[in-house]
Protein backbone atom coordinates (compact mmCIF):
# COMPACT_ATOMS: atom_id res chain seq x y z
CA UNK A 1 0.00 0.00 0.00
CA UNK A 2 1.36 3.61 -1.20
CA UNK A 3 0.49 4.67 2.46
CA UNK A 4 2.38 2.10 4.26
CA UNK A 5 5.31 2.51 1.98
CA UNK A 6 5.53 6.45 2.56
CA UNK A 7 5.79 5.60 6.51
CA UNK A 8 8.50 3.01 5.92
CA UNK A 9 10.75 5.19 3.81
CA UNK A 10 9.81 8.18 6.49
CA UNK A 11 11.15 5.89 9.23
CA UNK A 12 14.03 4.40 7.49
CA UNK A 13 15.49 7.88 6.24
CA UNK A 14 14.55 9.12 10.57
CA UNK A 15 16.64 6.28 11.52
CA UNK A 16 19.29 6.96 9.32
CA UNK A 17 19.45 10.96 10.71
CA UNK A 18 19.43 9.49 13.88
CA UNK A 19 21.90 7.31 13.31
CA UNK A 20 24.11 10.41 11.43
CA UNK A 21 23.30 12.58 14.60
CA UNK A 22 24.40 9.28 17.02
CA UNK A 23 27.88 9.59 15.41
CA UNK A 24 28.33 13.20 15.53
CA UNK A 25 27.05 13.40 19.01
CA UNK A 26 29.93 10.55 19.60
CA UNK A 27 32.68 12.21 17.87
CA UNK A 28 31.61 15.63 20.13
CA UNK A 29 31.48 13.22 23.02
CA UNK A 30 34.86 11.67 22.15
CA UNK A 31 36.60 15.08 21.35
CA UNK A 32 35.30 16.63 24.61
CA UNK A 33 35.88 13.44 26.92
CA UNK A 34 39.98 13.03 25.33
CA UNK A 35 40.56 16.82 25.93
CA UNK A 36 39.28 16.87 29.25
CA UNK A 37 41.48 13.77 30.11
CA UNK A 38 44.41 15.38 28.48
CA UNK A 39 44.00 18.36 31.07
CA UNK A 40 43.27 15.90 33.76
CA UNK A 41 46.44 14.06 33.36
CA UNK A 42 48.31 17.44 32.59
CA UNK A 43 47.02 18.33 36.00
CA UNK A 44 48.55 15.34 38.02
CA UNK A 45 51.91 14.72 36.06
CA UNK A 46 55.14 16.10 37.80
CA UNK A 47 55.98 16.77 33.75
CA UNK A 48 52.57 18.85 33.18
CA UNK A 49 52.63 22.40 32.00
CA UNK A 50 51.27 25.69 32.48
CA UNK A 51 47.71 25.79 30.62
CA UNK A 52 49.07 29.67 29.50
CA UNK A 53 52.39 30.68 28.40
CA UNK A 54 54.35 32.74 31.03
CA UNK A 55 55.28 36.35 30.79
CA UNK A 56 58.90 37.29 30.33
CA UNK A 57 59.84 40.00 31.42
CA UNK A 58 61.05 42.00 28.32
CA UNK A 59 60.25 39.79 25.91
CA UNK A 60 57.22 40.93 23.46
CA UNK A 61 56.45 36.86 23.69
CA UNK A 62 55.68 34.57 26.83
CA UNK A 63 57.83 31.78 26.92
CA UNK A 64 56.53 28.28 25.62
CA UNK A 65 56.54 25.52 28.35
CA UNK A 66 59.97 24.02 29.12
CA UNK A 67 61.23 20.82 31.22
CA UNK A 68 60.52 21.02 34.93
CA UNK A 69 63.65 22.23 37.14
CA UNK A 70 64.72 24.36 33.93
CA UNK A 71 64.03 28.08 33.75
CA UNK A 72 63.75 30.56 30.54
CA UNK A 73 65.82 33.08 29.88
CA UNK A 74 65.79 36.00 27.47
CA UNK A 75 68.04 37.14 24.69
CA UNK A 76 69.18 40.07 26.76
CA UNK A 77 69.49 38.00 30.40
CA UNK A 78 71.64 35.64 28.29
CA UNK A 79 73.97 38.45 26.94
CA UNK A 80 74.46 39.69 30.63
CA UNK A 81 75.16 35.91 31.42
CA UNK A 82 77.84 35.94 28.59
CA UNK A 83 79.26 38.92 29.41
CA UNK A 84 79.36 38.26 33.31
CA UNK A 85 80.96 35.05 32.38
CA UNK A 86 78.58 33.38 34.72
CA UNK A 87 77.19 30.88 32.54
CA UNK A 88 78.25 27.97 29.95
CA UNK A 89 76.38 27.98 26.77
CA UNK A 90 75.88 25.20 24.97
CA UNK A 91 74.96 24.70 21.22
CA UNK A 92 72.08 21.83 20.89
CA UNK A 93 72.48 22.04 17.14
CA UNK A 94 74.14 19.60 14.94
CA UNK A 95 77.79 19.92 14.60
CA UNK A 96 77.56 21.17 10.89
CA UNK A 97 75.03 23.99 12.31
CA UNK A 98 77.22 24.62 15.09
CA UNK A 99 80.60 24.76 12.33
CA UNK A 100 78.53 27.61 10.71
CA UNK A 101 78.23 30.07 13.05
CA UNK A 102 77.78 30.06 17.21
CA UNK A 103 77.60 32.04 20.25
CA UNK A 104 81.07 32.85 21.44
CA UNK A 105 82.65 30.39 23.88
CA UNK A 106 79.18 27.96 23.67
CA UNK A 107 80.07 24.66 23.17
CA UNK A 108 78.62 21.93 20.98
CA UNK A 109 76.64 19.67 22.21
CA UNK A 110 74.10 18.19 19.90
CA UNK A 111 70.93 16.46 20.68
CA UNK A 112 71.33 13.71 18.14
CA UNK A 113 74.76 12.82 19.68
CA UNK A 114 74.36 13.52 23.33
CA UNK A 115 75.56 10.05 24.55
CA UNK A 116 78.98 9.82 22.55
CA UNK A 117 79.10 14.07 23.20
CA UNK A 118 78.50 14.23 26.65
CA UNK A 119 81.68 12.51 28.34
CA UNK A 120 83.76 14.90 26.58
CA UNK A 121 82.61 18.12 28.14
CA UNK A 122 81.29 16.63 31.58
CA UNK A 123 84.02 18.35 33.22
CA UNK A 124 83.79 21.82 31.82
CA UNK A 125 80.07 21.31 32.57
CA UNK A 126 80.57 21.26 36.19
CA UNK A 127 82.74 23.39 36.67
CA UNK A 128 80.47 25.97 35.68
CA UNK A 129 78.07 28.07 38.18
CA UNK A 130 75.14 27.43 35.21
CA UNK A 131 74.50 26.01 32.14
CA UNK A 132 72.24 27.63 29.47
CA UNK A 133 71.13 25.67 26.35
CA UNK A 134 70.02 27.03 22.86
CA UNK A 135 69.24 25.95 19.25
CA UNK A 136 68.31 28.02 16.31
CA UNK A 137 65.31 29.77 17.15
CA UNK A 138 62.09 29.11 19.75
CA UNK A 139 60.59 27.00 17.13
CA UNK A 140 63.41 24.47 17.30
CA UNK A 141 63.40 21.73 20.62
CA UNK A 142 67.38 20.93 20.96
CA UNK A 143 67.41 23.27 23.24
CA UNK A 144 64.94 22.12 25.12
CA UNK A 145 65.78 18.30 24.57
CA UNK A 146 69.27 19.13 25.54
CA UNK A 147 68.44 20.81 29.27
CA UNK A 148 65.88 18.23 29.80
CA UNK A 149 68.74 15.58 29.82
CA UNK A 150 70.75 17.39 31.51
CA UNK A 151 68.64 18.48 34.24
CA UNK A 152 68.74 15.01 35.27
CA UNK A 153 72.83 14.27 35.00
CA UNK A 154 74.29 17.83 36.82
CA UNK A 155 73.27 19.29 39.76
CA UNK A 156 74.16 23.31 38.18
CA UNK A 157 70.88 25.86 37.18
CA UNK A 158 69.93 25.01 34.05
CA UNK A 159 68.02 27.64 31.95
CA UNK A 160 66.87 27.38 27.84
CA UNK A 161 68.13 30.08 25.51
CA UNK A 162 64.53 30.32 23.82
CA UNK A 163 65.11 32.82 20.61
CA UNK A 164 68.47 30.56 20.12
CA UNK A 165 71.24 31.75 17.30
CA UNK A 166 69.26 33.55 15.12
CA UNK A 167 68.04 36.43 17.60
CA UNK A 168 71.75 36.60 18.85
CA UNK A 169 72.80 36.78 15.33
CA UNK A 170 69.79 39.34 14.61
CA UNK A 171 71.01 41.65 17.53
CA UNK A 172 75.39 41.83 16.74
CA UNK A 173 76.12 40.09 19.62
CA UNK A 174 79.78 38.20 19.59
CA UNK A 175 79.54 35.17 17.89
CA UNK A 176 82.26 32.94 16.03
CA UNK A 177 82.37 30.52 13.60
CA UNK A 178 84.16 26.77 12.94
CA UNK A 179 84.04 23.46 15.23
CA UNK A 180 85.96 25.45 18.05
CA UNK A 181 84.02 27.49 20.61
CA UNK B 1 19.64 -10.18 5.79
CA UNK B 2 20.91 -7.99 2.97
CA UNK B 3 23.98 -9.04 0.85
CA UNK B 4 25.49 -5.49 2.10
CA UNK B 5 24.98 -6.28 5.55
CA UNK B 6 25.89 -9.56 5.59
CA UNK B 7 29.76 -7.76 3.43
CA UNK B 8 30.00 -4.98 5.66
CA UNK B 9 27.71 -4.31 8.48
CA UNK B 10 25.32 -1.21 8.91
CA UNK B 11 26.83 0.33 5.36
CA UNK B 12 25.03 0.93 1.86
CA UNK B 13 25.18 -1.65 -0.28
CA UNK B 14 27.69 -2.05 -3.09
CA UNK B 15 26.27 -4.21 -6.59
CA UNK B 16 29.14 -5.23 -8.37
CA UNK B 17 30.58 -8.05 -6.78
CA UNK B 18 34.68 -6.89 -7.73
CA UNK B 19 33.87 -3.70 -5.42
CA UNK B 20 32.57 -5.79 -2.61
CA UNK B 21 35.58 -6.20 -0.52
CA UNK B 22 35.40 -2.31 0.44
CA UNK B 23 32.57 -3.38 2.20
CA UNK B 24 34.03 -6.34 3.90
CA UNK B 25 34.75 -6.79 7.10
CA UNK B 26 38.50 -7.65 6.95
CA UNK B 27 39.22 -4.05 4.80
CA UNK B 28 37.19 -2.58 7.73
CA UNK B 29 39.85 -4.23 10.21
CA UNK B 30 42.60 -3.16 8.16
CA UNK B 31 41.51 0.30 8.06
CA UNK B 32 40.80 0.57 11.81
CA UNK B 33 44.14 -0.91 12.29
CA UNK B 34 45.73 1.26 10.09
CA UNK B 35 44.07 4.67 11.09
CA UNK B 36 43.96 4.26 14.75
CA UNK B 37 47.78 2.14 14.46
CA UNK B 38 49.04 5.74 12.89
CA UNK B 39 47.84 8.04 15.57
CA UNK B 40 48.77 5.69 18.53
CA UNK B 41 52.14 5.21 16.96
CA UNK B 42 52.53 8.72 16.58
CA UNK B 43 51.28 9.97 19.38
CA UNK B 44 53.61 8.87 22.26
CA UNK B 45 56.01 11.06 21.86
CA UNK B 46 53.80 13.66 21.81
CA UNK B 47 52.60 12.83 25.21
CA UNK B 48 55.70 12.37 27.28
CA UNK B 49 57.61 15.95 25.62
CA UNK B 50 54.44 18.48 25.53
CA UNK B 51 56.90 21.18 25.70
CA UNK B 52 58.88 20.06 22.45
CA UNK B 53 55.50 19.43 21.08
CA UNK B 54 54.78 22.89 21.57
CA UNK B 55 57.60 24.23 20.30
CA UNK B 56 56.44 22.25 16.72
CA UNK B 57 52.84 23.48 17.07
CA UNK B 58 54.71 27.74 17.40
CA UNK B 59 56.25 26.47 14.25
CA UNK B 60 52.85 26.58 12.14
CA UNK B 61 52.46 29.93 13.52
CA UNK B 62 48.56 29.16 12.90
CA UNK B 63 47.33 29.65 16.51
CA UNK B 64 47.41 32.16 18.73
CA UNK B 65 50.23 32.04 21.11
CA UNK B 66 48.04 31.60 24.12
CA UNK B 67 46.49 28.71 22.87
CA UNK B 68 49.46 26.46 21.86
CA UNK B 69 49.87 25.41 25.60
CA UNK B 70 46.64 24.32 25.72
CA UNK B 71 46.33 22.69 22.33
CA UNK B 72 50.04 20.38 23.28
CA UNK B 73 47.94 19.13 26.19
CA UNK B 74 44.85 18.15 24.47
CA UNK B 75 45.39 17.38 21.23
CA UNK B 76 47.80 14.10 21.46
CA UNK B 77 45.08 12.43 23.74
CA UNK B 78 42.32 13.78 21.11
CA UNK B 79 44.28 11.52 18.70
CA UNK B 80 45.76 8.67 21.62
CA UNK B 81 41.62 8.02 22.66
CA UNK B 82 40.03 7.80 18.94
CA UNK B 83 43.02 5.76 17.59
CA UNK B 84 42.48 3.61 20.60
CA UNK B 85 38.55 3.25 20.13
CA UNK B 86 39.01 2.08 16.53
CA UNK B 87 41.63 -0.46 17.39
CA UNK B 88 39.43 -2.24 20.11
CA UNK B 89 36.42 -1.64 18.24
CA UNK B 90 34.42 0.90 20.38
CA UNK B 91 32.39 3.59 18.83
CA UNK B 92 34.40 2.97 15.19
CA UNK B 93 31.83 5.59 13.35
CA UNK B 94 32.51 8.53 15.32
CA UNK B 95 36.16 8.00 16.22
CA UNK B 96 36.71 7.52 12.46
CA UNK B 97 34.91 10.65 11.96
CA UNK B 98 36.84 12.99 14.48
CA UNK B 99 40.20 11.46 13.47
CA UNK B 100 39.10 11.91 9.59
CA UNK B 101 38.43 15.78 10.94
CA UNK B 102 41.48 16.19 12.57
CA UNK B 103 43.26 15.08 9.62
CA UNK B 104 41.32 17.40 7.47
CA UNK B 105 42.69 19.76 9.70
CA UNK B 106 45.94 18.71 9.10
CA UNK B 107 45.91 18.90 5.39
CA UNK B 108 44.47 22.61 5.63
CA UNK B 109 47.17 23.94 8.00
CA UNK B 110 49.85 21.97 6.20
CA UNK B 111 48.42 23.97 2.59
CA UNK B 112 48.66 27.05 4.64
CA UNK B 113 52.27 26.61 5.92
CA UNK B 114 53.18 26.05 2.15
CA UNK B 115 51.61 28.94 0.84
CA UNK B 116 53.31 30.93 3.27
CA UNK B 117 56.59 29.35 2.08
CA UNK B 118 57.84 28.10 5.20
CA UNK B 119 59.73 25.39 5.76
CA UNK B 120 59.04 23.30 9.49
CA UNK B 121 58.63 19.84 10.78
CA UNK B 122 55.34 18.70 10.38
CA UNK B 123 55.94 16.84 13.77
CA UNK B 124 53.53 13.94 12.48
CA UNK B 125 56.05 10.99 13.98
CA UNK B 126 58.75 13.40 15.91
CA UNK B 127 61.10 12.38 16.54
CA UNK B 128 61.32 8.89 14.69
CA UNK B 129 60.50 10.58 11.67
CA UNK B 130 61.85 14.25 10.87
CA UNK B 131 60.14 14.82 7.84
CA UNK B 132 59.09 18.75 6.98
CA UNK B 133 55.60 20.02 5.98
CA UNK B 134 54.79 18.97 1.89
CA UNK B 135 52.99 16.99 -0.52
CA UNK B 136 54.03 13.67 1.19
CA UNK B 137 52.63 14.85 4.43
CA UNK B 138 49.45 15.96 2.60
CA UNK B 139 49.27 12.96 0.62
CA UNK B 140 49.51 10.53 3.51
CA UNK B 141 46.86 12.49 5.41
CA UNK B 142 44.56 12.40 2.66
CA UNK B 143 45.44 8.05 2.23
CA UNK B 144 44.39 7.86 6.14
CA UNK B 145 41.33 10.06 5.62
CA UNK B 146 40.48 7.75 2.48
CA UNK B 147 40.46 4.61 5.08
CA UNK B 148 38.76 6.68 8.05
CA UNK B 149 36.10 6.94 5.47
CA UNK B 150 35.51 3.77 4.81
CA UNK B 151 35.43 3.03 8.46
CA UNK B 152 32.66 5.41 9.06
CA UNK B 153 30.57 4.01 5.69
CA UNK B 154 31.07 0.61 6.63
CA UNK B 155 31.85 -0.02 10.23
CA UNK B 156 32.90 -3.07 11.05
CA UNK B 157 33.64 -4.09 14.91
CA UNK B 158 33.84 -7.68 16.84
CA UNK B 159 31.93 -5.98 19.81
CA UNK B 160 27.95 -6.16 19.87
CA UNK B 161 25.91 -4.46 17.15
CA UNK B 162 24.46 -1.52 19.05
CA UNK B 163 28.34 -0.25 19.41
CA UNK B 164 28.27 -0.38 15.32
CA UNK B 165 25.66 2.25 14.81
CA UNK B 166 28.39 5.31 16.87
Amino acid sequence: MPGSRTRRLSSRSDAGQSSLLGVLLGALALLIGSAALGLAVNRLSPRGIPLLPKAQKGEQEASLPLPPGTKPMTREQAYVAFVAKSALFLDGRTAEEYAEGHIAAALSLPAEDFESRFPEIVDQMEAAPALITYCRSIECSEGVEIADRLREMLPNPIYVYERGWEAWQEAGYPATKGEEP
Amino acid sequence: MSRGAQAGGAGPHLAPSRWRWLASPITGAVCRLLVGGSFIYADFPKLLKPYEFARLIYGYRILHHDMINLASITLPWVELVPGAFLVIGIMVRSAALLLAGLLAAFVGAAALVMMRGLTISCGCFFPLFTDRVGWAMILRNLVLMLLALQVIIWPSTFLPKRWRRL
